[in-house]
């Protein structure tokens, strides 16, 4: 629309230069200002080729799509044709007629809104624009804005304020005055420093206030009297004085002159701080030295030391033993020393209780080995092997008296030489054939097992005696450590070592470790298994007893720590639920351990007896203990070379 | 990210984050290690135990959020604006200019406590329970010398005596002090302010020296806190009953230095105004006390009234009503007993006695009292004086209307809350021994002979008081001779009731060992009060009692095999702490057989 094809309405002449400056008038009157369509300068115009681009990008903006679809082409392509172009549905769009010169002219000056009319050669049609955007179009011709609201050009308004600011903006030199002292202000001070000096002016003092006043009002209100902050932890309060501060203290606070020196014998931090004293009279009182030095202390606690809330307990010390059911119940037990079995020289190491229980064997480290009659007391048979005796065993056959001892490095098989005629003749035989053929075992089922020293190995080697197959192999070619004590199942073939920390389950059929039992003691000394055979004993040197639960876990289901030096030897009681600890501290201990057929029932242990009697010797107790098989009898052998028999 | 990863620089978690060390926690605030010290003591911050010390164990660890509750404080500007002020006042006196200097020192930044108070301590029970360091404090500088040149200045001595007196003479006043003990430290007393008990301790009224092994600067900024503590406390304690505070006291005896019973006097006169006699003293508790009646009374008709307007179906409301006047009843039994002890008993102290306890001391039960001084209200020769303080050894000239008694039978009375009788603590004689109130002897588990005796007298005493109040006032000394003649015929016949009940206890406890025994083992119980019976062959004796006690002791043992091992060395513990207690009890009971044994020795 901008394209200057505007002509004076008086001159027709379209010549294709740009709109000439001086040709407009600067006001703004509409009748100065014609627009002329000139039929033929379209052809003129058609040569410059922004002008369709100008035009375009101007109709774009305002109604609708251009009618021709050309697009973007030099419209002199179609100067030759019969049409301009084509509409949106693809036919042609004719060229109008060409109206003559003449013509046109005529109904130009005929119509009065013809100056507002366009020709759109594009479209080939002519367009009426209407007083309002010939306005504007005027006004964009003078160079003006569109739209005579906008003022272009708008006063500038400061947005920051310079007054008072500071900023001399002003680049004068100060003037003199202001470095020169004030004349009338010298006077007036001049003025008020004769009144001060004569005491006209007075100063205020500082005011005193009121130092005191009711600090703590009315205290209804609760919730303002809450301390802020953190929990506040009181001070604890200094001990308040007993009878033995007193001036005057009664004679038995204050301590001898023995007990005084004593106290310098004390460590720092043990010693009395404090000696009574006593004077006759309170006048006789002198000022207690250290008085500001307490003060001082307790200031320095009240605020160096670090504070926490400690819950003391205040509880009845017989509340926290375990309630245990009452022993009449669990009867019956071995309480009191009923026998005492004396003829050893030195420690009993070890005893054994005939199957019937009708005699035991004892070895003793004196070298020797006593059969004794249990009823009675009495010594039946002693050898004197020779050395020291550390292990003894019976046949477990009761028709079979034989005896196994282990005495030094060798096991020794003695004909006990007890019991009827007939079974005499029997082990005598057997033996006999023993001794024939030379060799240590005999075709006796036995399921007692020794260890012996193997010399050649310079260690203890666990060696399983075959003893009816006559020959002994070795289930372990290695084992975590020392083996100490061993013992077979009661029912099914199986065998439980106990090394130093740990008991090994091992199956005598497969050959091979079923379980790994940890006692999380120190050392065990001595292992004991349940009739039962589900429930295992071990007792240890650091005086703790553990009992295992097999089918429950492979850790103690209880540690019971109950004596006080090394634990030397655990037995079950093969018929009543009982079991016995000794120690090398001279007690033996009874306990009920009830294991019932009920799995979902923890076996019930309870304490029963602390048997006392054996007296210690060389740091040595108790060494060996063991039940009678039928009756509740406990048999303790002691190192005060006593075996001592306790009774229900 | 897991949860364990942090960031380098990124906060820390759990204790590391929540406590800080002392040095860290001195460079957060920047201030002094001086400042800093002094600020806790002021605010009451105190260091924490945390649970891990991440830093190590010998370090003193402050919480978080105590150090911010320290660096909110406006307290911590006034310091650095006093450190200012030092610096400013030393370059004027390096530039000498002195005006500048003078001027400084007349105008130093002052701060002010109170806010502090009110934040400790927000309610006035609080600060009461807190009391006991802040009164014995006050009262260990109130008895230093107050000498110019001393690191103490004197003026702060001066208030730190005035505050303890206006303490003393509200607690006398009240009759709320209840027990005394005079110990080799000083003079201990609790009172019971609010139904808070309150101990201090005040040195003996002699020159303390200060010594050098002490920080001054610690305890004088704890001092400062006290005394502002104090002051306001003083100030509620005078507001409740209706005095006006500070007191202004009658210059004459405050020169004398007896500024207690100054206070007293102006407490006394607080109330009525315009009499300024001392017997208005006396009259005005009487007053008092027949307003107490009153009161109850009046209690007593509302309750009536009460139990009309309730409905009869709220027993459990009724019960309530009534035990709270009856507990309120028993407060007031307490109080009257010590308002009523040495009532219409007159004092008069020598002059070698502690005049400033026993001045305190008596009127806070109700005696009246004088000394030997100037501005004293009564003379030595007043006729009516039933008791003279006196400690020395012999006494010239003898009243015989008077009974002269050593200083520790008014400390003993009053913690027997009974008149003990006399004879003891004549003058030149050793006093009987004297004991602690604050130890509970059962607890403790061995009774001091003196104190058997004191309960016995409280016993006695209290079948006589009955009568007492009917025989009225006039023959107060008759009735006191009647009184000492009675107890003293009864102390005889108490020796020997002590003796026969001597040999009963010592039965009965045989009895009661021999009654545990057999708890603890049920197969020796049947025969075994016939051993002790028949306890004449001695070894066998032991023999069997050994057996037995080893018996009884295993029986214990035995269930002592089940127990845990926390248990077990709880149980340990227990048994040690039990062990050293029947050792000192042990210990004492040696000390006095020996003693009773040397002592016949002598007496033969």
């Amino acid at each position: 629309m901008g394209h200057s094809d505007g002509d004076h309405g008086s001159d027709l002449s379209a010549d294709d230069s740009p709109w000439s400056e001086g040709s407009w008038s600067d006001d703004d009157d509409e009748g100065s200002l014609s627009f002329e369509d000139s039929g033929e300068g379209s052809d003129a115009e058609s040569d410059e080729p922004d002008a369709p681009a100008v035009e375009e990008s101007d109709s774009s903006e305002d109604e609708v799509a251009p009618r021709n679809t050309i697009g973007d082409v030099p419209l002199e392509w179609y100067k030759n044709e019969e049409h301009i172009g084509y509409d949106i549905t693809g036919s042609k769009i004719k060229k109008r007629d060409r109206e003559g010169r003449i013509e046109a002219y005529l109904r130009n000056a005929d119509d009065a809104k013809n100056w507002r009319k366009i020709y759109d050669e594009y479209n080939d049609e002519e367009v009426q624009i209407t007083k309002e955007e010939a306005k504007i179009i005027s006004r964009l011709l003078k160079g003006k804005t569109p739209h005579t609201n906008v003022d272009p050009y708008p006063d500038y308004v400061d947005w920051f304020e310079y007054d008072g600011k500071g900023h001399p903006l002003s680049s004068a030199p100060e003037p003199k005055r202001r470095f020169v002292p004030s004349k009338w202000e010298q006077k007036k001070v001049v003025k008020l420093v004769r009144a001060i000096r004569k005491g006209w002016i007075k100063f205020d003092k500082p005011k005193e206030e009121p130092n005191f006043y009711l600090l703590w009002g009315d205290e209804t209100d609760t919730a303002d009297n809450k301390r802020q902050g953190l929990s506040y932890i009181p001070a604890p309060k200094p001990n308040l004085p007993g009878h033995e501060e007193s001036y005057n203290p009664s004679v038995e606070y204050i301590p001898t002159q023995e007990e005084i020196d004593s106290y310098q014998l004390m460590y720092e931090e043990d010693r009395p701080k404090f000696i009574p004293r006593k004077f006759d009279c309170l006048r006789s009182v002198p000022a207690y030295e250290k008085a500001l030095r307490e003060g001082f202390d307790r200031c320095l606690d009240l605020y160096l030391c670090p504070r926490t809330r400690k819950k003391r307990i205040n509880i009845d010390p017989e509340s926290l033993k375990p309630k245990l059911p009452s022993k009449k119940d669990l009867r019956p037990y071995p309480r009191t020393c009923y026998l005492e079995f004396k003829g050893h020289n030195g420690p009993v190491k070890s005893l054994s209780v005939e199957a019937t229980g009708q005699w035991i064997a004892s070895g003793s480290s004196d070298g020797t080995i006593r059969v004794w009659e249990v009823e009675t007391g009495r010594c039946i048979k002693v050898w004197n092997v020779g050395g020291v005796v550390h292990r003894i065993a019976w046949n477990p056959s009761p028709d079979r008296h034989i005896l196994a001892a282990v005495v030094d490095h060798d096991l020794l098989l003695l004909n006990a030489e007890v019991g009827d005629e007939d079974a005499q003749m029997k082990t005598k035989g057997l033996l006999q054939i023993e001794e024939l053929a030379q060799e240590e075992d005999n075709g006796d089922k036995k399921p007692a097992v020794k260890w012996v020293k193997h010399e050649k190995f310079d260690g203890i080697m666990l060696i399983h005696h075959k003893l009816s197959k006559k020959h002994s192999h070795h289930p372990f070619r290695k084992l975590p450590g020392l083996p100490i004590a061993a013992v077979f199942h009661p029912s099914q073939k199986m065998f439980f070592v106990a090394t130093k920390k740990f008991v090994q389950v091992y199956d005598l059929q497969k050959a091979q470790l079923v379980k790994k039992l940890e006692s999380g003691v120190r050392e065990i000394s001595s292992i004991s298994i349940h009739p039962g055979g589900d429930n295992v004993i071990v007792g240890s040197k650091d005086g703790k007893l553990c009992w295992f639960d097999t089918d429950l876990s492979t850790r103690p289901y209880k540690t019971l720590k109950n004596h006080s030096k090394d634990i030397t030897n655990v037995t079950f009681h093969r018929k009543y639920p009982l079991f016995a600890s000794s120690s090398e501290d001279c007690t033996a201990y009874v306990f009920h351990g009830m294991v019932y057929s009920d799995l979902n029932q923890n076996p019930l242990i309870v304490p029963l007896e602390i048997l006392r009697g054996h007296s210690s010797s060389d740091g040595r107790g108790v060494l060996d203990c063991k039940f009678h098989p039928r009756q509740p009898w406990l048999f303790t052998a002691g190192a005060d070379s006593v075996v001592r028999l306790y009774c229900d | 990210m897991p949860k364990h990863y942090r960031p380098a620089g990124k906060k820390k978690e759990g204790n590391a984050a929540k406590y800080i060390t002392r040095t860290k926690a001195v460079k957060y605030l920047q201030i002094s290690l001086a400042t800093f010290r002094k600020l806790c003591i002021l605010k009451g911050v105190f260091p924490r135990d945390p649970k891990k010390k991440v830093e190590g164990n010998h370090k003193t660890y402050y919480h978080m959020k105590d150090i911010a509750f320290l660096a909110h404080d406006p307290l911590i500007e006034k310091f650095r604006e006093i450190k200012v002020h030092r610096k400013k006042v030393k370059k004027a006196f390096a530039k000498k200019n002195k005006d500048l200097a003078d001027r400084l020192l007349n105008r130093p930044p002052t701060y002010k406590l109170d806010r502090l108070i009110l934040e400790r301590y927000p309610t006035f029970v609080d600060a009461l329970r807190d009391l006991d360091d802040c009164l014995t404090m006050v009262h260990l500088f109130a008895a230093l010398p107050a000498v110019e040149g001393e690191r103490v200045q004197v003026q702060r001595i001066h208030n730190c005596r005035r505050l303890s007196h206006e303490w003393q003479a509200y607690i006398s006043r009240t009759h709320s002090l209840r027990k005394t003990f005079i110990s080799v430290k000083g003079i201990y007393y609790q009172a019971e302010v609010q139904g808070q008990k309150i101990t201090w301790l005040t040195p003996h009224a002699l020159q303390q020296v200060l010594t050098d092994d002490v920080d001054f600067n610690v305890m004088l900024t704890f001092l400062e806190f006290y005394e502002t503590l104090l002051g306001f406390i003083n100030f509620k304690l005078y507001h409740s009953i209706n005095v006006n505070y500070p007191p202004v006291l009658d210059p004459r005896l405050e020169a004398l230095a007896s500024e207690l019973y100054a206070l007293c006097r102006y407490m006394s006169s607080g109330r009525v105004p315009g009499n300024s006699e001392p017997a208005g003293l006396i009259e005005d508790k009487e007053g008092e006390d027949n307003k107490e009646s009153s009161k109850t009374d009046e209690s007593e008709l509302r309750l009536a009234q009460l139990q009309h307007q309730l409905p009869t179906n709220e027993p459990g409301a009724l019960m309530h009503l009534v035990q709270e006047s009856t507990a309120a009843d028993a407060d007031d039994a307490d109080a009257k007993e010590c308002r009523s002890l040495f009532k219409n008993l007159k004092f008069y102290l020598s002059r070698e006695v502690p005049r400033e306890s026993l001045l305190f001391i008596i009127p806070a039960f109700g005696g009246t009292v004088s000394w030997e001084g100037e501005g004293a209200p009564f003379d030595e020769t007043d006729e009516d004086i039933t008791h003279q303080i006196v400690d020395r050894p012999t006494q010239s000239h003898v009243f015989l209307s008077r009974e002269y008694v050593q200083p520790q039978w008014i400390y003993d009375c009053v913690n027997a809350r009974i008149i003990l009788p006399t004879e003891g603590y004549i003058v030149g004689r050793v006093p009987p021994p004297h004991l602690s109130p604050f130890v509970d002897n059962d607890a403790e588990g061995y009774i001091p002979e003196y104190a058997e005796t004191i309960k016995r007298l409280q016993a006695a005493a209290q079948s006589q008081v009955l009568p007492l109040p009917s025989l009225g006032d006039e023959d107060m000394e008759n009735s006191l001779v009647e009184a000492i003649i009675d107890r003293s015929e009864s102390n005889e016949i108490a020796d020997k009731k002590r003796k026969l009940e001597m040999l009963e206890k010592q039965y009965h406890d045989e009895l009661r060992m021999e009654y545990e025994g057999k708890t603890f083992s049920n197969r020796t119980a049947d025969n075994q009060p016939d051993v002790v019976d028949k306890s004449d062959t001695k070894e066998a004796d032991d023999h069997m009692e050994d057996s037995h006690k080893q018996a009884e002791k295993d029986a214990a043992d035995i269930s002592k095999t089940l127990m845990s091992r926390k248990q077990r060395g709880l149980l340990q513990a227990i048994e040690i702490n039990q062990e050293r207690k029947k050792d000192k009890v042990n210990l004492l009971k040696k000390r006095k057989k020996n003693a009773d044994s040397s002592a016949s020795a002598k007496g033969r």
